[in-house]
């Protein structure tokens, strides 16, 4: 018998009345119907189109949408813009769902130290945390791509970097508001290591906040991707992400405005999507969280 | 340093003449015979910058854009015409063998000056004045952007306030270029300071140029007054202001609806051409610039240390598409690194020609071969490289990419790392670390072609040489050849020098020359006195002829 | 309360050590340097940058500089400009107009818009409003600012030509009708996001004020749900409103980054992104530290006033 069973097991809690709530929460079903045809889309959509995302044509540059087989237009070099919005869509969900993985791990491991032991270890970390918050993110991420290849993976990983603030924050305190509960001081009786009741008790009480929160990390993956391809320090071309396809497209806004608006569109009902979750998540695990 | 008797006098009549010898007459540049020129200064002119001009001490490190102001503001003591003929500005005139100005070995140099130039200030320019510019540039407490040419003089002596002379350590032929671009600074003023890096001068200065320092709104606008004491020809206008609109899509706005009056550095973009030509009053005119655009290699990378690689690359880029297709036809293809308006350009070196089958055949036959995921490789070399630029300059990155695709096609893999400006062009540039980078560069020395600090052995810089030769391109040849031609001064015997120069550096190919810049500027069309300069950085580089036809 | 303060600004003052180290050491250590916009001048060669870079001190050993930089610094002297050679105060002095302009206008409209969007949709809860406004509010949230500001320009300065398409005046005009004119697309743009937090917030915070007692007390006296909701909503939300304009603080230079970007807005932001591209170390460095510090700040007033308005949270 561990101490975890001494508390009423909290997944099957979760799974019935959370889960219930949930799927009634209008807009986060909303939400994951956008993001099923998106990520289906993105899936798929790439075998079903003529065009290859790299295919340059010279002659067929700045087609406007619905020009022959171009659905969505083409870009300056004359690529099917409807094929590299949806590769592109594999890259950036891809990169916001690692990044968002990553960051909750650091977030997470780094929340969980601090708040369970305390003192000079949580003194130590939280001052880092607040350090790193006190940064713009703009400046870390600009920063620590000139010192890289801005590979996805790479790119995912300083967006990992920048990202996992919240998160820490977010389960130091739960840490610390559970930390002298009953399971936990049992568990300490019972002589389990510290590793065992960190992330063995204390972890699984602390799912919901965690799952909200990294919902809304992918999200702000996204837009942090986009913004940081956008300024051309992201996903290096002739790989397409969404955010380096609206990179130039300023220029051609009076000319040739569905470059801007395509990619655009696409990035907001992506985010969107993993907001409309979150908020439902939210709801669902009833996690206490800022007004915002 | 030989000259043959046939030719020395010849020679040194010829140092400072491009094309026609003959006496230069300091009123040369006198305007254009427009009519309607204003009595007094009136009105003003904006002119939109796409990069801020910050350093106002003319002999520090600056941009491109900077020099636009210190040509209003300073004056040199000679200058150059569009034609490339060298024309006495603060100097009475143009130091000659005939008017004893030079040696007839080149190593002494005297100059005559005007007695009728004052500062802004009030005091007379004299030959102190010269000296004190001449010295402060090598003095190695003082951050001066260049000290080629001028670490060469020595014994510098006032003859009187009007005339000055010096000796040169040895004969340097281009150095009246490179006094074309070295703008006197008072004396009177930065002398006594013990830090002449910190100067209020340099955020306030003063010069004897048709402009005088008016007001700065940093980050936003400076703003330039008529000096009607200028020496010179003008000033026409009273107010000359440098507006910074950091966006060439907004620049282009502002130009289109007015708000500014000529758009000078980096002018209309490409894509606005069309549009642009046919504004109504606005004049657009394409100039071409002494930016050569290129994909310049590494030439110590093992990828590319095979010429039959450079030649296929080469042969692979579809350079006609690319001028045509992403810069609307603009651009002039080219296979040298100077200017097609140079005195010194080759105009018979090979032509390129885009070719994927001579670029499959050349591998082949050096035996590349085409590995499993169709990269070709030869001795465990994978013909596989990085190609940078700065990001954020659209045409190029479209260039690039379109390159990525057509090497592609021929089994050789580009891969895109671009990077800010800061990176790019740190150590990643100066230190050889890129594989190869597509850019634009100037390669002349002012208007002189000698290129020692870009192609010579000595002048790499990871190599522990003291130029920019960042390519790391060795041809005992080209040195030579660079060696002689900046010790002679005949200008056609450094012609074919060059020719030859430029003959091994196509044949090399350390660089894969695209082509040579042209640019599409505009300026309304009642502002005349307008005339693009392809000897000098700036289009504004004549603003004290400029006028508002009445 | 003292201690807590003291305790708190000792905590401030080595966070700032912190943060000063990384940001320095992350800089200096990035690739490239200030040197590197002359790496292409046209006779620029190597021993000419590196007899600058000696001189300017970017030679010597990295906790050197830092130490330097950190005692001038300490005496008030926060450097000069590699790009602009003017003072690190005074070229940030000069941006904070522009961003703080823009910061105004833009919390104006996201208060006003929020607080009535919020309020409205509290007093109609479950409303069609409310619904749109919940909806809204979470796309709000989701667009990218920067396209936002494409897609405004687009519409606006192109499509239908009534605002300009950036900058903060005209040049030659100038005049206080000029500015607003121009700061009315950027200052919507920015305003978007708060809008949709503010809304947010202030209907939660309606919520709450109306479900308790002492105002159905006061409607069931007659009062009238306006003067209820304006006395004692509207007071009730100055606490929090003080926190969440805390809060703002640190956005003055990360939150007007991007929109100043796009409409070429001569603020902080576009500062920092022009400085990072140009290694001008010592304005990032200023500005960075500039921008902790208003973090900071904004920390603790929301802690403080979090603390003031509920006592239950303990000063720890």
């Amino acid at each position: 018998m561990t101490a975890a069973d001494i508390q009423t097991t909290p997944q099957r809690w979760w799974h019935s009345r959370g889960f219930r709530r949930f799927a009634q929460h209008r807009l986060a079903m909303v939400g994951m119907a956008m993001l099923f045809l998106l990520t289906l889309a993105c899936i798929v959509g790439p075998y079903l189109l003529p065009y290859d995302e790299l295919y340059i044509d010279l002659r067929a540059r700045f087609s406007p949408p619905m020009t022959d087989d171009h659905y969505l237009g083409t870009d300056p070099l004359g690529r099917d813009i409807a094929a590299r919005l949806l590769m592109a869509g594999r890259i950036s969900l891809l990169v916001g769902f690692f990044a968002m993985v990553l960051s909750t791990a650091i977030g997470t491991v780094i929340g969980v130290v601090a708040g369970y032991y305390g003192g000079k270890v949580n003194s130590v970390l939280m001052r880092f945390v607040d350090a790193f918050l006190a940064f713009p993110s703009i400046f870390l991420l600009l920063a620590l791509a000139a010192f890289i290849n801005p590979s996805p993976v790479m790119i995912t990983i300083i967006i990992a970097v920048t990202g996992w603030m919240e998160v820490a924050r977010i389960v130091e305190a739960e840490v610390k508001s559970l930390r002298e509960r009953d399971f936990v001081l049992a568990g300490r009786m019972l002589g389990l290591r510290n590793t065992h009741i960190m992330f063995r008790e204390l972890l699984p009480n602390m799912v919901g906040p965690i799952i909200v929160a990294a919902t809304l990390t992918v999200a702000r993956a996204i837009l942090l991707e986009a913004y940081i391809s956008f300024l051309g320090y992201g996903i290096q071309p002739p790989l397409p992400s969404w955010g380096n396809m609206l990179n130039g497209a300023q220029q051609y806004l009076a000319t040739a405005p569905w470059l801007a608006i395509i990619p655009g569109i696409t990035i907001t009902i992506a985010v969107t999507s993993f907001n409309f979750i979150g908020d439902g998540l939210r709801d669902a695990l009833d996690v206490r969280t800022d007004p915002a | 340093m030989e000259f043959s008797k046939m030719n020395r006098r010849k020679a040194l009549t010829m140092l400072g003449l491009t094309g026609a010898a003959g006496a230069l007459s300091p009123n040369l540049l006198v305007s254009p015979a427009f009519a309607a020129k204003p009595e007094e200064p009136t009105g003003q002119i904006v002119v939109g910058v796409s990069q801020e001009p910050t350093v106002f001490n003319p002999l520090m490190p600056r941009i491109e854009v900077d020099d636009g102001v210190h040509l209003s503001l300073f004056d040199g003591l000679v200058r150059i015409s569009p034609d490339g003929e060298f024309m006495p500005s603060l100097a009475a005139e143009v130091p000659t063998i005939e008017n004893s100005g030079l040696s007839e070995d080149g190593l002494n140099w005297r100059f005559k000056l005007r007695d009728d130039v004052t500062w802004h200030d009030g005091e007379p320019f004299t030959a102190e004045d010269v000296k004190f510019t001449l010295e402060l540039i090598v003095d190695p407490n003082f951050r001066s952007w260049r000290t080629t040419g001028h670490d060469l003089v020595r014994d510098i002596e006032v003859v009187s306030p009007t005339e000055i002379k010096w000796r040169m350590e040895e004969p340097f032929a281009p150095y009246m270029s490179i006094l074309v671009e070295t703008l006197m600074v008072p004396k009177h003023i930065l002398g006594p300071l013990e830090d002449r890096n910190e100067a209020p001068f340099n955020q306030a200065p003063v010069g004897t140029g048709a402009f005088k320092w008016g007001s700065r709104r940093a980050g936003d606008n400076l703003e330039l007054v008529a000096n009607t004491d200028y020496f010179g020809d003008g000033p026409y206008v009273e107010r000359l202001i440098f507006k910074y609109i950091p966006d060439l899509t907004v620049l282009y706005t502002q130009f289109k609806s007015g708000d500014i009056d000529i758009t000078s550095n980096q002018y209309i973009t490409p894509d606005n051409y069309a549009e642009a030509k046919d504004l109504a009053g606005k004049e657009v005119t394409v100039v071409p610039s002494s930016t050569v655009e290129s994909v310049f290699l590494n030439y110590e990378k093992p990828q590319f240390q095979d010429k039959a690689v450079r030649e296929a690359i080469y042969a692979a880029i579809d350079k006609q598409t690319i001028i045509d297709a992403l810069y609307y036809g603009l651009p002039t293809p080219t296979e040298s690194y100077l200017p097609q308006q140079s005195f010194f350009y080759n105009p018979d070196l090979p032509k390129h020609e885009y070719s994927i089958e001579k670029a499959n055949t050349l591998l082949d036959d050096a035996g590349w071969e085409r590995g499993s995921d169709g990269i070709r490789e030869k001795d465990g070399v994978r013909l596989s490289f990085g190609n940078s630029t700065t990001s954020g300059n659209h045409l190029r990155e479209q260039a690039q990419q379109f390159i990525q695709q057509s090497l592609g096609d021929v089994g050789i893999e580009m891969t895109i790392e671009n990077k800010p400006p800061a990176v790019m062009w740190g150590e990643y540039w100066t230190q050889s670390q890129f594989d190869s980078v597509i850019v634009g560069i100037v390669f002349t020395t002012g208007a002189d072609a000698d290129v020692t600090v870009r192609f010579s052995s000595d002048a790499i810089p990871v190599q522990g040489g003291r130029g920019s030769n960042t390519g790391q391109y060795k041809n005992s040849d080209v040195d030579d050849l660079l060696e002689e031609a900046g010790r002679i001064f005949d200008q056609e015997k450094r012609k074919e020098i060059y020719a030859r120069v430029q003959e091994i550096v196509r044949d090399d190919l350390p660089l894969l020359p695209l082509f040579q810049y042209a640019t599409v500027r505009g300026h309304k069309e009642g502002l005349k006195g307008v005339e693009p300069n392809i000897n000098t950085r700036i289009d504004t580089w004549n603003a004290a002829q400029y006028y508002w036809d009445q | 309360m003292a201690g807590y303060l003291i305790r708190r600004l000792w905590q401030s003052i080595v966070l700032l050590i912190i943060v000063s180290m990384i940001g320095f050491g992350v800089l200096h250590l990035t690739p490239g340097g200030p040197l590197s916009q002359y790496a292409l001048t046209p006779g620029m060669t190597q021993d000419a940058m590196d007899r600058i870079s000696e001189q300017m001190g970017l030679n010597r050993p990295l906790p050197i500089q830092y130490l330097d930089w950190a005692w001038r610094m300490l005496q008030g002297d926060w450097g000069t400009s590699y790009r602009d050679q003017q003072p690190v105060l005074t070229v940030i002095g000069r941006h904070l107009f522009a961003t703080m302009l823009l910061m105004v206008s833009s919390t104006v409209i996201s208060i006003a818009l929020g607080t009535w969007i919020g309020i409205r949709g509290a007093t109609h809860r479950y409303s069609t409003f409310d619904y749109a406004a919940t909806v809204g509010a979470m796309i709000a949230l989701s667009i990218p600012t920067f396209w936002f500001g494409l897609v405004g320009i687009y519409i606006f300065s192109l499509e239908l030509g009534w605002l300009p398409a950036g900058n903060m005046y005209t040049i030659g005009d100038g005049s206080v009708l000029d500015y607003l004119h121009h700061l009315i697309l950027p200052s919507i743009v920015l305003a978007l996001v708060n809008i949709a937090i503010w809304s947010r917030y202030m209907r939660t915070a309606t919520l709450d004020v109306i479900n308790q007692d002492f105002v159905k007390t006061a409607r069931a006296k007659g009062v009238s749900e306006r003067r209820v909701l304006m006395k004692h909503v509207v007071g009730n939300a100055l606490l929090p409103m003080i926190t969440l304009a805390g809060m703002q603080l640190p956005n003055l230079l990360s939150g007007a980054l991007v929109t100043e970007t796009v409409f070429t807005w001569p603020g902080m932001g576009r500062l920092f992104l022009d400085s990072l591209g140009y290694n001008d170390y010592p304005v990032v460095m200023g500005l960075l530290m500039f921008s902790a510090v208003l973090v900071i700040l904004g920390n603790l007033i929301a802690d403080i006033v979090a603390a003031s308005i509920d006592p239950r949270i303990r000063l720890a």
